[in-house]
């Protein structure tokens, strides 16, 4: 056993958790205060001090533009997403367009990178386990939706480095789930993680023999998570004071906020006790000074029809998994459910319904993927456990197919989704011009023909292979994807078996000098409520 | 970690290029779906990279993600029945040194063949084989004179087509005879 220790770090939109697996039992790290999630909130104090968690989630209201919260939303997107759009229209911080399509966020004179920001929320991670533990902590396994594209992945782990971490390894939220139920012992079974965050939707199916957990299929909406249940809460309460009173509380953003606290407690009301009173005293004024308030009920009934398209979209992505696994419902042999929502009786009520079975809760959803990758943090440390045989084992699988840009916008597969991981495939490419010195190619993930309906990895140039006419030189391009789901790929000239140069051109994520600035750049920022 | 399976692990990684899919999950070319399965869980048990995440030797880790990298491919291909089917005859063909990796070039050939016996099959035609699916169903249900007329329309978008004749001569063989002066 070696003295070394790494944790496991499950970075969630809304919440995070951390774990580490002492003396062989994994277990949830609590802050001082016994907490055990922490809000993925970052603000920036006036005294340039940090404070992050739950906390921080306060002053969402009282110090909004210098806080930062759902920030897993916008990481490794480019600037022109849909989502990024959505996020600048209700967010109350500002999102601002950095370099090569970037996103930035710009809290007082400063712009700070996106894995900059949830790099603070893994530094705080990092701060509660070795507060509790009472030593360094530098490695650790991060999670991340099974659903996230390679720019994503990236993204995640940048920040992880940024946050001073070793990043062990990327791991899927669902397998790491998968894993802290601890299956593997026994026959071979058919299990399926439904996990609904706060702000994603991942499905994954997998077959798990003895200490070998393989995933057969995972599928995903990254757009689809607990926030947009309160969004429909939201827009109701909104709707209903707009008639009331002929103001909208969305034109404010202080009004906003409230409205959101309001609509997420309300949330968590309706699912605890089938009811919830929804008052909030002094939202807004009117123009004449009147002072009003919110104050509303909403029943379960109510509720479950406001989300009932939300959950049904939940199952469409079941539907497409099982089919990826060419498995039926009634083929599964245990569900488990992963995520704050899925608490809510009417998920648990239809994921029932849809797989006829009882869903397994033994492990509260919010800490069953800190706990997983924490297992798996420590497998990787332990080299004595390969020799003793008692390691699990993880085949995961890519949940994109891998694709390069063709001619007029098409695009050509090169790595099926659900092919598993890691993996390697070679494709050649020729030159199309007599003389000609770099060939770019453009990497895509996603489901489409065409190249706009894909998410475009980057785009890269490879230089220094032989001159000569065209089609004569022959470049094979090799696409890797690593263990964490990251893509790789280099080239070579064929006839020479020269190793040509690989520049990325176009990428949404940071470059190697941009990370070693924000590195420094985060040593130096303190977090507020721990001793330096 | 001992001295064997380091060299077992060399040795491994430098005959890769020389082993075909079945070599390299250790099975036999008859094997069955389970025995796939089962060789690729055994293979990942000993070569998986994670066992080896805390060696020093960044060589030999490379080494054995080499060989994880060509199990993972070789499972890919051979627990899908069109692609093994294609790659069996491949590997025991005259150009077996060429093939022992599935390429793009045997990638698309797959998905040519699966196409040439859905035309075999159903027609080369998309308004052949839908008409021709429709005779089938017709012909089922021993309702002739639809048939008939399906397979004769069928005809003129594929005129050679000698399934069509077959089934239209079938067809018109078991539709009962009428005579087409007599007055009922």
């Amino acid at each position: 056993m070696s003295d070394d220790i790494a944790v496991g770090i499950d970075l969630g939109t809304s919440y995070s958790c951390v774990a580490a697996a002492l003396d062989g039992a994994p277990q949830v790290i609590p802050n001082e205060w016994g907490e055990h999630t922490h809000a993925s909130v970052v603000s920036f104090l006036a005294d340039g001090a940090v404070l992050v968690g739950n906390g921080a989630k306060k002053n969402i209201i009282t110090n909004a533009e210098n806080t930062v919260y759902s920030a897993k939303r916008l990481i490794g997107r480019f600037f022109f997403a849909d989502e990024v759009k959505k996020a600048q229209a209700v967010m109350p911080y500002q999102i601002v367009e950095g370099p090569n399509n970037s996103v930035r966020v710009r809290v007082g004179k400063r712009d700070f990178a996106i894995p900059e920001i949830s790099a603070l929320v893994l530094k705080e991670m990092k701060a509660v386990a070795e507060t509790a533990l009472g030593r360094d902590v530098r490695k650790a396994v991060v999670t991340c939706p099974a659903y996230f594209n390679d720019n994503q992945r990236q993204a995640t782990r940048d920040a992880g480095r940024i946050a001073g971490l070793e990043v062990l390894r990327i791991i899927n939220e669902p397998t790491a789930a998968a894993l802290a139920y601890g299956f593997g012992k026994d026959i071979n079974q058919k299990i399926c993680i439904y996990d609904l965050g706060g702000g994603t939707f991942d499905v994954s199916i997998l077959e798990i023999g003895k200490d070998v957990f393989e995933v057969l299929a995972t599928a995903g909406d990254t757009y689809l998570g607990g926030d947009d249940f309160d969004d429909r809460i939201m827009t109701w309460l909104a709707e209903d004071f707009l008639r009331k009173h002929q103001l909208d509380l969305r034109q404010n953003k202080f009004c906003l906020q409230m409205l959101k606290e309001a609509s997420e407690r309300a949330k968590i009301d309706v699912g605890r006790e089938g009811a919830a009173q929804i008052l909030v005293p002094g939202i807004c004024q009117t123009p004449e000074g009147e002072v009003l308030e919110l104050r509303e009920s909403l029943a379960a009934e109510q509720f479950n029809r406001m989300v009932m398209d939300l959950v049904q979209r939940t199952f469409k992505v079941c539907d497409e998994a099982l089919q990826s696994a060419r498995f039926t419902a009634s083929d599964i042999d245990a569900v488990i459910l992963v995520g704050g929502p899925t608490r809510l009786p009417i998920i648990r009520n239809s994921v029932r319904h849809y797989f006829q079975r009882e869903p397994m809760t033994g492990i509260d959803p919010d800490e069953v993927v800190a706990l997983g990758a924490s297992i798996q943090a420590s497998a990787l440390l332990d080299a004595g456990a390969a020799a003793s045989g008692q390691a699990s084992y993880l085949l995961d699988v890519t949940p994109l197919t891998l694709r390069v840009g063709t001619v007029g916008g098409f695009t050509e597969r090169i790595i099926d989704k659900n092919t598993p991981i890691p993996i390697e495939k070679s494709k050649t490419f020729t030159t199309s011009r007599d003389g000609q010195e770099r060939v770019k190619i453009r990497v895509y993930q996603g489901e489409s023909n065409r190249a706009d309906g894909c998410e475009m990895l980057g785009e890269f140039e490879f230089t220094g292979f032989r001159i000569a006419y065209r089609g004569e030189v022959q470049i094979q391009v090799t696409f890797e994807i690593d263990p964490n789901g990251i893509v790789n790929v280099s080239a070579t000239d064929v006839e020479t078996g020269q190793r040509a140069s690989t520049t990325i051109n176009l990428s949404s994520g940071l470059s190697e000098q941009d990370i070693r600035t924000a590195i420094d750049k985060n040593a130096e920022m303190a977090l507020s409520g721990h001793a330096a | 970690m001992n001295i064997e399976f380091i060299m077992e692990v060399e040795q491994r990684a430098a005959a890769l290029e020389r082993l075909d899919y079945f070599e390299v999950l250790r099975l036999p070319q008859t094997a069955g779906a389970d025995e796939v399965k089962a060789a690729y869980y055994r293979e990942s048990r000993t070569y998986h990279p994670d066992r080896y995440a805390a060696l020093p030797s960044p060589q030999l880790r490379d080494l054995i993600a080499r060989i994880y990298r060509r199990i993972n491919e070789a499972y890919t291909v051979l627990r899908d029945d069109a692609k093994r089917q294609r790659y069996l005859a491949d590997v025991t063909g005259p150009e077996r040194e060429r093939k022992l990796r599935f390429t793009e070039a045997e990638e698309s050939a797959v998905k040519e063949e699966q196409k040439r016996k859905l035309e075999e099959q159903y027609g080369r035609t998309p308004n052949g084989r839908k008409l021709y699916a429709a005779a089938l169903k017709d012909a089922d249900g021993k309702r002739w004179d639809a048939a008939e007329r399906s397979l004769k329309a069928a005809l003129m978008y594929e005129p050679e087509n000698a399934k069509f004749k077959e089934l239209l001569a079938q067809v018109q063989k078991s539709k009962p005879r009428v005579d087409p002066y007599k007055i009922r």
